[in-house]
Formats: structure tokens, C-alpha cells, sequence
């Protein structure tokens, strides 16, 4: 979706990184005191979620800049590191959280690389590994085309060697992060989902086939690289389809460029049903067959992601035998009857998860 | 209040003309009569002069229970009303006949929604709500008023379901929201069965979800022959009616869960669980926590319980729940 209007924090230096985006953007900014200009502006429209998607907040960030990601304690948790520098995405997924996440939801860019690189210092002198990602609360890319950040994230990292960073996309925005020196430090993540869901469900992304030849691109460029199998939706012949997404991902890259790959099916908080209903009336994602999980949001009937996982996981070990594969968000019986074990103690699946980021990206194992 | 207090003659009375009636209830006025009778007419009917006749503002039970009197006992034609100006306009003859009716009793919500409709014609959604304490003896916001006006756009016969509680206010704001077809699928199926405001709403989604999931328009599943044999068999009582139809769209719309449940309690009953042992599956099958529990009085009835436990320790359902 396109920014037509740009508000811009008073507060924010008018210096080379605003600067760059003002030029790339187009858009005649609007100088703001106060954000709550921005949400009545937002609130005002008959779409306010629609209306975010094309009205970008550039300001400072006012909370922590680095935080641990939310887990529950019914579901495995990656004990994942997220750092924030933005909110909201300008691709329109249908199932997209983040659009019940925020009130209203504000497209924000957080500018200050300066505080961004003091953040990270304090995390790059501990003795200990971090996977940190910035795709929490938006697309990890969508300002690859206008800002710096990208760029400056991947250098910065690539100056360290006990921290992984993780830029998860739904863009084939990659042209900047090619030349860049980046040490083997950072991950291009892509979410991957069929044909059929990208089309009906993630407006606004790029196809199945332009993620995968991306994903061969930066893997050209020595960039390892991670997949998401999330949100899996269950719908006739899913297995299937899915099944054909894992043979393109073996097509395009080496599987021992792949940090891991992570499977979820599609979960979500009662009240995003009413949106969904209301912002995409074609859409049937919310129709399956989902009960009420332990954490309160709505999961597809356990057998049913049992039968899905199962094939999944098989048919990636087909391709790579040895390829990390964990679960974002279940419980015990599912990676018990669909791995075969339970990362039961609190951060063993984080340490599983470090080990590989530690062998792949060449961070200092004695952290382990 | 101006009305003139006069004596009319009940022959002059527009008995077709309802334009005010606003109660849906036919009321049996054989008490109401004898009580005129008996003890005379304590508040006169309200009525309007037009075209040489009276048309009834309030009091159309009054006006039917004279009538009654009279032509048993042979009384005379003359009654006491309270006439209008000739001049009065519509509007003020619609609010006296709301107004008589709710500070009499709360109006229903079949009542409500007419009257909203009928004086929508003359005040706008915010004049109406500014006077609904004064007219409706209750007040109301705008978004109420928007709500009634929206119920109040269905087809006459949804009335008649709010009015004879088949069809909740609630149900008829949801359904109020589709194309005039699917609104006459839900005016179908709930005039034939009887189920709470929560059932009637499950019912609605179930029917729209399914629908919507396999892509058929609401009207063909009403035509499914199941659905058509469980609404349209005459020898079954509504409320059976809407249990079995519960039952079929659950099957319908959760297809896998449905069969997991049954085969569970197939399985649990054929494990013939003695002395009020219960035996539940975890929730949804979603956490891993079965639950097992009993009552006991004494040692022996505990005992005869723990036996039964023991003894189903060996069968084979059993384990393949656990299994499963
Ligand atoms: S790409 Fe991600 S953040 Fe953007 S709309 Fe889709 S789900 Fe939301």
C-alpha cells in the first residue's frame, strides 16, 4: 500500500536518516507535536485499520527498544529477543494480529539509529546468545526500499558474534541488504504459506515464487536464512499444497543454508474474528473447525494440527534430515506425537534454537 | 391536552382503521367487559374525528369490549370518549397512542420497534430519542433507535416471530444485516422452532459460517433434506425441533470435532463406568486432563467404585481414549 500521508515527531532531528526517508517518500510531511493528532486522524476514517496502512508516523520510540518476546505459559515459548522499531505493516494480510493489536493501529517508524546501535552494544558485551528480530510488530523489510535502518541493522551486527539478527518478511525487498557486509549475522526469514492463501489472504505481498527466488538471491550473497510455516491454514488438500511450498523451498536454496524453519497454525484472539468478518467479507479463514485454546484464543482442533503438522515435518525431513524444524506455539502432546520430543525444561527450546543460530551464523559457542 | 370529553356513538367509531394500534395482543375482553359493566367505564378511549367518523387513538380494547356489552345487553349506543381537535395532526395522534399504551405497561419489543417505525415518518432519529422518556415512558439513545429502525425494516412476519418470543431482538438485529432472501430463511426456520436468544444466535452463525465456508447460499441449506426433515415434521415439538437442528449444524459446521466427541462417548459408554463414576474428556481435547470423579457414602460404595475403576483398567476403549 502506498503512504500518502507522512506525520513526522517535532521532537525528531531533521538529520540524514529522516532526511532519506522524506526524499524516497514523496509525500509532503506533516510536522506533529502531538501523536494524538495522528490517532484522531486515523479514528476519524470509516477504515481506520485501512487508513494506518497508508499514513507512516515517523517518531522516537518511547518504550524499550529491546524486549523479550511474550510467550504463554500453556504453549512453548522460543525465548525470542524483539527489537523495536516500528509498528504495523503496510501489506494487508487478513489475519494479520496486529490489527487488533494496536488502538488505533499506527503505521510507526522509530528514527534514531544512534539509540538503536547504544541498545544493541548492551546486549552485544553479554556473555550470552540472543536471536533478536525485529518482525514482531511489523514486517521486519517494508522500509528496506526508503530508510537506512535495514542497512544500518545488518552492519552493526555484523560487528559482534553472540547476536543473530532476524529480518522476517513477506517482501522481496532485498536489493539494499545485497552488497552489505554482513558476517554471516543476519537471517532473511521469509513466511511462507500456499499459492492459494498468499492470493486470498495476504494482499499486498509479494507471491510464493518471488519470496523463494529472494531467498536464493541473499543466499547467493552468503545470507543464511530461516522459513515460517505460520499461520498454517487448514482448508481441502492444505497437505498438499503445502507439501509442494517445501519441495520449491529445496528447489531454490541449500538446506544447509537454512537456520531453522518454525511451523504455527493460525490462532487468534476472539475479537479478530470481527474484523476479518468486516475488512475482508471473502474471506473463510475463521471458518474452521477451532476451539477455544488454554490461552483464551481460537486454535484449530488439535487433531486436525496434529494430522497437518505431521506431514509437514515429514516432508521437510525428506528434503533435509537434519534441518531444525520447532513449533511456535504448542504444547506437549503436539511435539510429542509430531517430533517425537518436548523441550520441556524452561529455555531448552531457545537453547536448541541458539545452538543452530551459534553453528550457522558463526556466533561464540562458549555463550552456549 | 385539549381533548374534549363527549359522548359519541359507537356506530360512528372506524372500527377498520388502525392506523394507531400499536399493541399486537388480541386481548380476551370478556373481564374487561363485565368489569365495564359493573363499575362503568373509569377512563375513557381516546379518539380522533376524520371524514365524518372517529378513528381509535387508544383504548381499542375499551372501544371492543362496549361493543361487546352492547350487543349482549342491548345497551346504549352512546359512549364517553375523549375527542381530539379536528385539526390535530398525525404525528401528535401517534404519540398519544404510544405514550397511552407505555405509561400503562412497558411496551414489548414488537411494540417498540412499530412505534419507532410509524414516527420515524415524522421526527428524525435524534428527536425521537430526545423525547422516547416522554413518549416510550423509558429512554432511549440514538443507537437504540438506529437499532429499531433497522429491526423494524423486516418483512411483517418477523414481528409476529419477536412478538411470540421466536425470534429475540437480538436475532433480529443480526439478521436485519442480510439480503431480504436470507433474512426469509431465518424467518422460516425460526417460526418453526422455539429456542433461546443464545440458541437462536448460534443457529444463525452456524447456518452463515457454514455457508460461507462451502461457498452454497443460506437458501440451499435450508433446502438439505436433513434440515428440512428436522424443521418440517409436524408431530415433533419445537423445542425437540431446535435441539436436533443444533445438533445436525454442529455436525455441520465442526465436522471433526463432532465425530471426536462422538466416538469418545460411545467409547465411554461401552466401558459401562458403575455408580455414578464420571468419566470426561479433557475440554475440546485441547489440554491432556481427563477427569474422573464419584461420590461416595461409606467405605463400601467407595470400595465398589475403586473395583469398577480397577476392572476398567484392562479395557480396551479405555486405553484407546488415552491413546487416541
Ligand atoms: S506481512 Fe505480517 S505484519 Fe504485515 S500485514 Fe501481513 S501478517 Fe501483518
Amino acid at each position: 500500500m502506498k503512504i500518502d500521508t507522512l506525520f513526522i515527531d517535532k521532537a525528531i532531528p531533521r538529520d540524514f536518516e529522516t532526511d532519506y526517508i522524506i526524499s524516497r517518500l514523496k509525500t509532503d510531511p506533516q510536522w506533529i507535536e502531538d501523536s494524538r493528532e495522528v490517532y484522531d486522524f486515523i479514528n476519524d476514517a470509516d477504515d481506520p485499520v485501512s487508513k494506518a496502512k497508508k499514513t507512516l508516523y515517523i517518531t522516537h520510540n518511547k518504550g524499550a527498544v529491546i524486549k523479550e518476546c511474550p510467550g504463554t505459559s500453556f504453549y512453548t515459548c522460543c525465548d525470542y529477543t524483539i527489537l523495536h522499531t516500528g509498528t504495523f505493516c503496510t501489506m494487508d494480510c487478513s489475519y494479520c494480529i496486529l490489527q487488533a493489536y494496536f488502538h488505533p493501529p499506527v503505521l510507526q517508524y522509530f528514527a534514531g539509529l544512534e539509540t538503536l546501535g547504544h541498545n544493541l552494544e548492551k546486549i552485544f558485551c553479554q556473555d550470552k546468545i540472543f536471536r533478536i528480530g525485529t518482525g514482531e510488530y511489523t514486517d521486519s523489510l517494508i522500509w528496506e526500499k526508503i530508510s537506512l535502518q535495514p542497512k544500518f541493522l545488518v552492519e552493526t551486527f555484523a560487528r559482534q558474534n553472540n547476536c543473530l539478527l532476524e529480518l522476517k518478511t513477506k517482501t522481496v525487498n532485498i536489493e539494499s541488504l545485497l552488497p552489505l557486509e554482513h558476517n554471516g549475522k543476519t537471517v532473511i526469514a521469509w513466511s511462507l504459506n500456499t499459492p492459494d492463501i498468499i492470493s486470498s489472504e495476504e494482499k499486498g505481498t509479494a507471491s510464493l515464487k518471488a519470496r523463494l527466488e529472494a531467498a536464493r538471491r541473499v543466499e547467493s550473497k552468503g545470507y543464511k536464512l530461516a522459513f515460517h510455516f505460520d499461520p498454517l491454514v487448514i482448508y481441502p488438500e492444505c497437505e498438499i499444497q503445502y507439501k509442494k511450498v517445501i519441495h520449491q523451498i529445496f528447489e531454490h536454496v541449500s538446506s544447509e543454508n537454512i537456520v531453522w524453519i518454525s511451523i504455527g497454525s493460525f490462532r487468534f484472539m476472539p475479537k479478530l474474528k470481527q474484523i476479518i468478518e468486516q475488512r475482508f467479507n471473502h474471506s473463510t479463514i475463521c471458518y474452521g473447525e477451532f476451539i477455544t485454546g488454554l490461552d483464551n484464543k481460537m486454535r484449530y482442533f488439535k487433531p486436525l494440527r496434529i494430522k497437518l503438522y505431521k506431514q509437514i515435518i515429514s516432508c521437510i525431513k525428506e528434503h533435509a534430515p537434519d534441518l531444525l524444524i520447532y513449533f511456535c506455539m504448542e504444547d506437549e502432546e503436539v511435539w510429542e506425537k509430531c517430533m517425537g520430543l518436548f523441550p520441556k525444561k524452561e529455555g531448552e527450546l531457545g537453547h536448541i534454537l541458539d545452538r543452530s543460530a551459534a553453528a550457522h551464523c558463526n556466533l561464540n559457542s562458549n555463550f552456549l | 391536552m385539549s381533548d374534549l370529553l363527549c359522548k359519541i356513538n359507537i356506530l360512528d367509531i372506524d372500527l377498520t382503521d388502525k392506523r394507531y394500534k400499536i399493541s399486537f395482543a388480541e386481548d380476551d375482553i370478556t373481564f374487561l367487559a363485565h368489569s365495564i359493566k359493573e363499575t362503568g367505564l373509569i377512563t375513557p378511549p381516546v379518539v380522533r374525528p376524520l371524514n365524518n367518523k372517529f378513528v381509535i387513538i387508544s383504548g381499542f380494547n375499551r372501544i371492543r369490549a362496549l361493543i361487546y356489552n352492547n350487543r349482549l345487553y342491548n345497551n346504549e349506543t352512546k359512549i364517553v370518549v375523549y375527542k381530539t381537535k379536528p385539526d390535530i395532526t398525525d404525528c401528535s395522534c401517534l404519540v398519544k397512542a404510544i405514550a397511552a399504551l407505555a405509561f400503562k405497561r412497558p411496551l414489548t419489543h414488537s411494540e417498540l420497534i412499530i412505534s419507532t417505525r410509524r414516527l420515524y415518518q415524522f421526527l428524525d432519529k435524534k428527536q425521537i430519542a430526545k423525547k422516547s422518556a416522554a413518549i416510550f415512558n423509558i429512554e432511549f439513545n440514538v443507537r437504540f433507535v438506529e437499532d429499531l429502525l433497522t429491526i423494524g425494516a423486516l418483512p411483517d412476519p418477523a414481528f409476529e416471530l419477536i412478538h411470540s418470543g421466536n425470534l429475540s431482538f437480538k436475532s433480529a438485529k443480526r439478521i436485519s444485516s442480510y439480503g431480504e432472501n436470507i433474512i426469509k430463511v431465518f424467518l422460516t426456520i425460526f417460526s418453526k422452532i422455539k429456542a433461546s436468544s443464545n440458541n437462536q444466535l448460534e443457529i444463525i452463525l452456524h447456518i452463515m459460517e457454514i455457508s460461507a465456508r462451502d461457498a452454497i447460499k443460506p437458501e440451499s441449506l435450508l433446502k438439505n433434506k436433513e434440515m428440512q426433515s428436522i424443521l418440517f415434521d409436524e408431530n415433533k415439538d419445537p423445542g425437540l425441533k431446535t435441539k436436533d437442528l443444533r445438533a445436525w449444524l454442529f455436525e455441520q459446521r465442526f465436522p471433526t470435532i463432532f465425530k471426536a466427541h462422538q466416538m469418545v462417548r460411545e467409547k465411554i459408554t461401552s466401558i459401562k463406568f458403575k455408580n455414578n463414576i464420571k468419566f470426561l474428556p479433557p475440554q475440546n481435547f485441547e489440554s491432556q486432563n481427563f477427569s474422573i470423579s464419584f461420590t461416595a457414602k461409606n467405605y463400601s460404595e467407595f470400595a465398589a467404585s475403586v473395583q469398577n475403576l480397577n476392572t476398567a483398567l484392562e479395557n480396551r476403549e479405555l486405553k484407546e481414549i488415552f491413546n487416541q
